[in-house]
């Protein structure tokens, strides 16, 4: 029995893709998050306005990516193909 | 007459087998949202029972591995599955009573492997199928969550490692929301179409379903969404009464991260098919965080009870299954070996039961 033939390399080989892509990129994003929400919140109560908007768009759209990653994940894990 | 009962027995043990499973597992999917105080018990439980269910409608894949990958469908008879799921739930018991590691998706195939060796002889296991599809996953799986998680909460921590912990606690208590939702639904997904494989696999056999024409029947999968999650569901009661030190302390930060990178393993891997121990990629993503952050906070006894597991559960329920599959002829190829083999197991687990309720009951 041959290791490398019988085992399918490229498909064990995309579980480990897309396993470190989205179990490390989209908790890297949610902490994009978090850091634009908290820091989003300080700026608005040493009255910077316009930075603490900025930030909490940085949360908004990271939180946004996050679920949107997810809700990628699950439709191309129910098409059959 | 004979195989209709039969095929109702196989039914009835395989979705046993499977709320069994939820029971069993439900520590493994809550206890990490529960420990960080993301969600509160009763709700992490329902959460995580209605997951289940819903994940176990998510892909059918695993289910055709286990139905048409692993053994030669042709070959197969009901008393096989019988024999090899009885193996597997013996296997389970046993290591219960004696406290070893176990797992039950890898009981779940090494039973079926031993009853299908004894009946049809190792020329019915398909051996490449075997080995790519459930051995060599099963050894990366846990060590890629390892690896994942211990690489996210590195980068979480160099990103959020200088902000106050009020904000960030707060902020991955509400993302524990999400990774604990999806590492439920994985987990309905996984180990929910080992039981549709197995079911499907006895319609095989008693003809219901063609083996060319390979497709899990809606009814199999909804009964075993249903199995799965109620275990999910009543095994949570337990937990939340004897919740306490046995759950590891960890931030809300390492508890998305671990959770996370066991939802995505399971979901990649439950999308090419391999049926994997959810249990070990969980444990694999909670000490990959751990080890990120302190190496001493590693309980390397759970480390080394999942390498106990991986090297005695395979063959040690394959030995199972084989027993009973002789246990079971020796009766003939009718109903009436799986119905006697049934009360022995049934009777035999009350025992088990009694005795361990006895001990608890008195006092040391």
């Amino acid at each position: 029995m041959n290791l490398a033939t019988v085992i399918d390399w490229n498909a064990l080989g995309k579980v480990v893709l897309y396993s470190l892509a989205a179990g490390i990129g989209v908790p890297a994003v949610y902490a994009v998050a978090v850091l634009g929400a908290g820091r989003s919140v300080d700026a608005q109560r040493g009255g910077r306005g316009v930075l603490a908007t900025v930030l909490a768009l940085v949360a908004f759209v990271g939180g946004a990516a996050c679920l949107g990653a997810i809700a990628y994940g699950i439709y191309l894990l129910t098409q059959k193909s | 007459m004979d195989s209709d009962v039969l095929l109702v027995i196989v039914v009835a043990t395989a979705l046993a087998f499977d709320f069994t499973n939820g029971f069993h597992d439900t520590a493994n999917v809550v206890a990490t949202a529960i420990s960080t105080r993301a969600v509160p018990p009763r709700v992490a439980v329902l959460f995580a029972s209605i997951l289940n269910f819903v994940g176990a409608f998510v892909s059918l894949k695993v289910a055709a591995t286990v139905a048409s990958g692993i053994v030669d469908p042709d070959q197969i008879t009901m008393t096989i599955v019988f024999a090899g799921l009885v193996g597997a739930i013996a296997w389970n018991l046993a290591t219960w009573y004696f406290g070893l590691p176990s797992s039950s998706s890898h009981a779940l195939i090494g039973g079926l492997v031993g009853s299908t060796v004894a009946a049809a002889g190792t020329g019915a296991v398909d051996g490449n199928g075997l080995l790519s599809k459930v051995i060599v996953p099963a050894l990366i799986a846990p060590v890629l969550a390892f690896v994942v998680a211990g690489v996210a909460i590195l980068v979480i921590y160099a990103i959020v490692g200088r902000m106050r912990p009020g904000p960030v606690t707060r902020g991955f208590r509400l993302g524990q929301l999400g990774s604990g939702g999806l590492l439920a639904l994985s987990h309905g997904t996984n180990d929910a179409q080992k039981t549709m494989g197995i079911i499907t696999l006895a319609l095989v056999a008693n003809g219901n379903i063609s083996a060319d024409n390979f497709h899990v029947p809606d009814w199999v999968v909804i009964s075993s969404a249903s199995a799965i999650a109620l275990g999910t569901y009543i095994g949570g009661w337990r937990i939340i009464r004897t919740m306490g030190s046995r759950i590891i302390k960890m931030d809300s930060a390492q508890g998305f991260s671990s959770q996370s990178a066991g939802a995505v393993v399971i979901l990649a891997s439950s999308h090419f098919g391999y049926p994997l121990s959810t249990t070990h990629v969980i444990n694999g993503g909670i000490m990959g965080a751990g080890a990120a952050k302190r190496l001493s906070a590693v309980r390397w006894g759970v480390a080394g009870n999942i390498v106990a597991a991986w090297i005695l559960t395979l063959p040690a329920a394959a030995a199972g299954g084989a027993l009973v599959y002789g246990l079971t002829r020796i009766f003939g190829t009718g109903a009436t070996g799986p119905v006697v083999v049934l009360a022995a197991i049934v009777l035999g687990a009350t025992a088990l039961f009694g005795r361990r309720y006895r001990e608890a009951m008195t006092p040391a």
